[in-house]
């Protein structure tokens, strides 16, 4: 479910259940949000099949925000998470001319088909999820709550 | 600091139907080559194009949106493109979105020759 103009406060207020990263707007660059989605997820105990659900949901959202500019800027990501179980991505794209990278991004005709599938996939994968802009700082977000494994 | 699996695409047809053989993660920054590499493959008008991606541990809405494209165009040449999926969460992924009905997914290249 896609709900626009909704930013959620990130759960995991305590210290040591929040993870901040910064890396510029650049495809080449999204193995790290990737990388450490799956990190978090495995630290708030998430199974396996979660960890990979997660992982491919943050990614989404990193494409989500890096298709709303035209290159360049920065993504800070927030990853926060509570005891029970309950995990938080915000992800904010600010137009930072001075850190941003090189921009890298495939060209229209490769991701035309894209759009739809991302929020396809964020849909299945996640309990939910949106996005705002505001000025030029995009945000992107979504929550994802852990299976508990029976037995 | 570079992505440990990086992406990598190898491409083979003769005899026989065309196979691209891809592996690693197909991601917003590996589908430029991947849509590439197959676009070079249809453009040779192959009557079965087989993608195997065996080897593929990640693939994201941008690489789907490679193949559905790729799809497309084999369709309506009246080729056929195949795939080979192992990894699990790549065939959830295709159920998940839907796309297993618009492919034909298999589990080996054997199998994918004689689908």
């Amino acid at each position: 479910m896609t709900t626009p103009l909704s930013t959620p406060a990130v759960v995991g207020t305590e210290s040591a259940q929040r993870v901040e990263l910064s890396l510029a707007a650049d495809a080449q660059m999204l193995f790290l949000a990737r990388m450490t989605a799956a990190a978090v997820a495995s630290r708030a105990n998430f199974a396996y099949d979660q960890v990979e659900d997660l992982r491919l949901a943050t990614d989404e959202l990193c494409i989500r925000l890096m298709s709303e500019n035209d290159g360049g800027g920065r993504i800070a990501l927030v990853f926060g998470w509570d005891d029970e179980g309950t995990l938080d991505v915000t992800g904010t794209l600010t137009p930072d001319g001075s850190l941003s990278g090189n921009g890298h991004r495939p060209p229209a005709a490769v991701t035309e088909p894209s759009d739809e599938l991302s929020e396809r996939i964020l849909d299945a994968l996640v309990d939910d999820h949106g996005g705002e802009t505001i000025g030029d700082v995009h945000r992107a977000w979504l929550r994802i709550r852990r299976h508990e494994l029976a037995g | 600091m570079t992505n440990d699996a990086q992406f990598e695409v190898t491409v083979s047809g003769q005899p026989g139907p065309a196979v691209l053989r891809a592996q690693g993660e197909i991601d917003v920054a590996s589908a430029p080559e991947f849509h590439d590499a197959l676009s070079g493959l249809i453009a040779e008008s192959p009557a079965v194009l087989i993608v195997d991606m065996s080897d593929v541990s990640f693939i994201d809405s941008t690489g789907l949106g490679v193949l559905v494209s790729a799809e497309k165009q084999m369709r309506a040449e009246g080729s056929g493109l195949r795939l080979v999926v192992t990894h699990p969460q790549i065939t959830r992924l295709l159920e998940l979105t839907g796309l297993d009905e618009v492919f034909t997914v298999v589990s080996n290249t054997t199998d994918a020759v004689n689908a």
